[in-house]
């Protein structure tokens, strides 16, 4: 599945993400958008990768440093204090002062740069580490006034590295806390080990995903190399330029409306039940009539064994063969019933229970999957259609079906261990009286059954072959299509609230975080610009002589050239040394 | 790499002012990664007149990782591991520096037996002692300083002759001591632990 909706414009025309197979499916003109989708809105989740690293935290970095008149690597030292949390620092700047904020984080400012003078090159110091004279080119002056020779400043560095504290490495005095200038550290370690000065630059870089809770790398088994940075709210669902939807909060598969705690038990619920059960329980239904093991290999519910009996996938009972798409012919079984003769068994009734939730929750599971492989055909029967001379030329109502489809597809299969949860004993059993309980569920229950009949009418009306239909035929379907929508839409934001101030309500929510409900699906991070229009001139002091020499960014400020900027970041990669820390941001902020 | 050149003018300088400071390092064997750190108990103490050995062993990074430092004299002392001699102290952990020295990081441990600090504990048990009974905990500590930390009026034979008398063979008593430097139980805990 992928949420290829038209979301992705930035506001601020920056470089946004969209995909060549999915440019068909805009909606601007379709009859359901002005209902069902919010006006284009950026996305405010960034995807960062390598490249864009550096200009992920320009902007904090910036603002700390315009604001206290700071070099870049002191904001850097003052913001992986404060974990990069701009807000927090700002409040600790106006509650305690700026020289308490600053010895905090171990930043000393040298407001007189005369200093430096007693090292003038003629004169030697005696270095107190190693206890040897050094000539003062040997030697150098940390900010804190701290004076070592360059041999001991060396070894002290490479040990910090390898200890993995790269990002706050203090001075060698004792009881001092100044951290080392970075580039000091940088010029240093490069002369004796290149490698570990790019680690050291890497660790520097990457403290902004490390400390940061507002960023974290992507959870992708093998790792995509990227990082995800969300604004305002931590509890939401992404998914990353690669693809992976994940939790953003516990890092886990996508899992709303299930609480990450929920998540958390369900997902360890499931491994721990045996191979057995699951095997007898998840993949296979026993005929009623034969009792052959039959394996579901289409999208609805009903089942037909090769005997001719048909039944219903989700309980197994015996049905007849009439039935809607929605509804089996005298058949309801969406509700969980208990088994009141075996109320003493207390476990086999706990199983009984897991049972039924995780029947349906693999169901459902199971129907997505089988339907994201459904897309591809479905696409198939839109290119048939679209050759033929029909008055309808617009078939992005299909592709959007499926996209609701599969969301709330999604939104049903995760809302039944949600309700093992919230109607059972682990979590909320002196929450509520049995009746209580027992109201909050059937209302739920009533909730999840509507989803459920209109997503499996949805699901039936998306499978019919309409590139052979009549036009009218087509016509009527594409309306059933989009008003099936439009209620599954209203249907799962309807659920989302009954969570919220019904079942949960305000205190549990504390404890229960759970991803909002998101109409267009889970958002999909943009790619970060990271076409920074810099310019390097040769003024950075700190520049070490090995620093790297392709300066010249493309310039105009920030425009979507995306596919000029990536090849040139690719170019640059090959060449080596893809950080480019050397660039001040006050240089780059100049052009 | 050890830093020898550096060990050597530690020890030099430690030597120099022992008579002012009380503070002893030497050299266990050749090698200067292990060493052997004495330090008179702070007066006014509950360690008042004992002698403390600490053994101390330097990692490779030294001095810019901190010297391993442990009691090898008995000692109650809620900082103190009473069963190991682990000693809790943070600049032998992550505030050392390597403008420290040997001589500046024993001179620590000796400021540590006076000015205990129960509230970051390496031995519970002592600690609690100290919190809620305090007159037992110093009446403990005199007695352990009794016990291990005063170097005995006996001479080395004689302490080798108690040893033998024991049923430990002469030579392997007189080593025992020698390594311990002459102190009676530690020898005794080497020769029992084998």
């Amino acid at each position: 599945m992928e949420g290829e909706e038209d979301y992705g414009f930035s506001e601020e025309e920056e470089y946004y993400y969209t995909d060549d197979g999915d440019s068909h499916d805009g909606l601007a003109d379709n009859d359901d958008s002005a209902l069902q989708w919010a006006p284009p809105k950026g996305s405010t989740t960034k995807v960062i990768t390598k490249e864009s690293l550096l200009a992920a935290q320009r902007e904090d970095l910036r603002r700390v440093m315009e604001l206290l008149s700071l070099k870049e690597h002191h904001a850097r030292t003052l913001l992986i204090h404060y974990r990069w949390d701009v807000e927090k620092l700002l409040a600790v700047l106006v509650e305690k002062g700026k020289s308490c904020l600053f010895t905090e984080a171990g930043v000393t400012v040298v407001e007189n740069v005369d200093d430096d003078v007693p090292l003038s090159s003629s004169s030697t110091i005696t270095c107190d580490i190693c206890i040897e004279d050094a000539s003062s080119d040997n030697a150098t002056r940390m900010e804190c006034g701290h004076c070592f020779c360059n041999n001991c400043w060396t070894e002290h560095f490479i040990i910090k590295i390898n200890e993995g504290q790269s990002r706050r490495i203090q001075c060698m005095a004792h009881r001092c806390s100044a951290i080392c200038d970075e580039a000091i550290v940088r010029n240093l370690v490069s002369r004796r080990h290149p490698n570990l000065a790019e680690k050291f630059d890497r660790f520097l870089l990457e403290s902004y995903i490390e400390d940061n809770k507002m960023v974290k790398w992507c959870p992708s088994i093998p790792h995509c190399g990227k990082a995800i940075r969300v604004e305002e709210d931590e509890f939401c669902e992404v998914e990353c330029s690669c693809g992976l939807q994940f939790c953003f909060s516990c890092l886990s598969e996508a899992h709303s409306p299930c609480s990450c705690l929920m998540w958390e038990r369900w997902s360890k619920k499931c491994l721990d039940e045996s191979e057995t059960v699951n095997w007898i329980t998840v993949h296979t239904k026993p005929c009623p009539k034969c009792y052959k093991p039959v394996e579901k290999n289409g999208g609805c519910n009903l089942v037909s064994c090769i005997c001719g009996q048909s039944f219903c996938w989700v309980c197994g009972g015996a049905t007849g063969r009439d039935h809607t798409w929605s509804r089996i012919a005298g058949h309801s079984c969406g509700r969980y019933k208990e088994d009141r003769e075996k109320q003493t068994e207390r476990a086999k009734r706990d199983l009984y229970r897991y049972m039924h939730y995780h029947n349906r929750f693999k169901a459902h599971t199971d129907s997505f999957k089988l339907e994201s492989k459904l897309k591809e055909s479905i696409l198939d029967k839109v290119s048939v259609a679209e050759e033929r001379e029909l008055r309808l030329k617009d078939f992005s109502w299909v592709t959007n079906g499926l996209n609701r489809l599969f969301r709330s597809r999604r939104v049903l299969s995760y809302s039944y261990p949600f309700a093992f949860y919230m109607f059972g004993e682990e979590f909320f059993k002196d929450e509520m009286t049995d009746e209580e309980r027992e109201i909050k569920k059937n209302l739920f229950e009533d909730q999840q059954q509507q989803l459920e009949s209109n997503v499996e009418k949805l699901s039936m009306f998306l499978e019919e072959p309409f590139q052979q239909f009549s036009q009218d035929k087509v016509m009527d379907i594409r309306m059933r299509v989009i008003n099936l929508s439009v209620t599954i839409d209203t249907l799962c934001q309807k659920m989302y609230e009954c969570i919220e101030s019904d079942l949960l309500g305000s205190l549990h929510l504390g404890t229960h975080h759970i991803a909002p409900y998101k109409s267009k699906g889970i958002e999909r991070a943009s790619e970060l610009s990271s076409c920074w229009n810099t310019k390097l001139g040769s003024t950075d002091e700190y520049l070490p002589s090995g620093g790297t020499s392709e300066h010249d960014r493309p310039s105009g400020s920030g425009s979507s050239d995306d596919s000029g900027c990536s090849y040139r970041k690719r170019a640059k990669k090959e060449g080596g040394g893809f950080f480019d820390l050397n660039l001040p941001a006050e240089i780059v902020d100049r052009n | 790499m050890i830093d020898f050149a550096r060990v050597q003018k530690e020890l030099q300088e430690c030597s120099r002012d022992m008579e002012s400071s009380g503070i002893k390092v030497a050299p266990k064997s050749d090698n200067l990664a292990r060493l052997t750190g004495t330090i008179p108990g702070p007066i006014s103490s509950p360690y008042e007149g004992g002698t403390f050995q600490i053994d101390i062993t330097l990692p490779d990074g030294y001095p810019f990782e901190p010297p391993k430092m442990q009691f090898a004299t008995k000692v109650w002392h809620p900082n103190i591991s009473s069963q190991s001699g682990a000693i809790c102290l943070d600049i032998l952990k992550d505030q050392w520096s390597p403008a420290l020295t040997l001589k500046t990081a024993l001179l620590s441990v000796q400021a540590l037996l006076s000015a205990p600090e129960p509230d970051d504990p390496q031995d519970a048990v002592v600690a609690q002692q100290y919190l809620r009974d305090h007159q037992t905990f110093v009446g403990t500590a005199r007695y352990w300083t009794e016990t291990f930390a005063k170097t005995s009026s006996l001479g080395v034979e004689e302490k080798v002759q108690k040893l033998v008398e024991m049923g430990f063979p002469e030579a392997l008593a007189r080593s025992a001591l020698e390594s311990v430097g002459g102190d009676e139980n530690s020898a005794l805990e080497k020769l029992c632990s084998g």
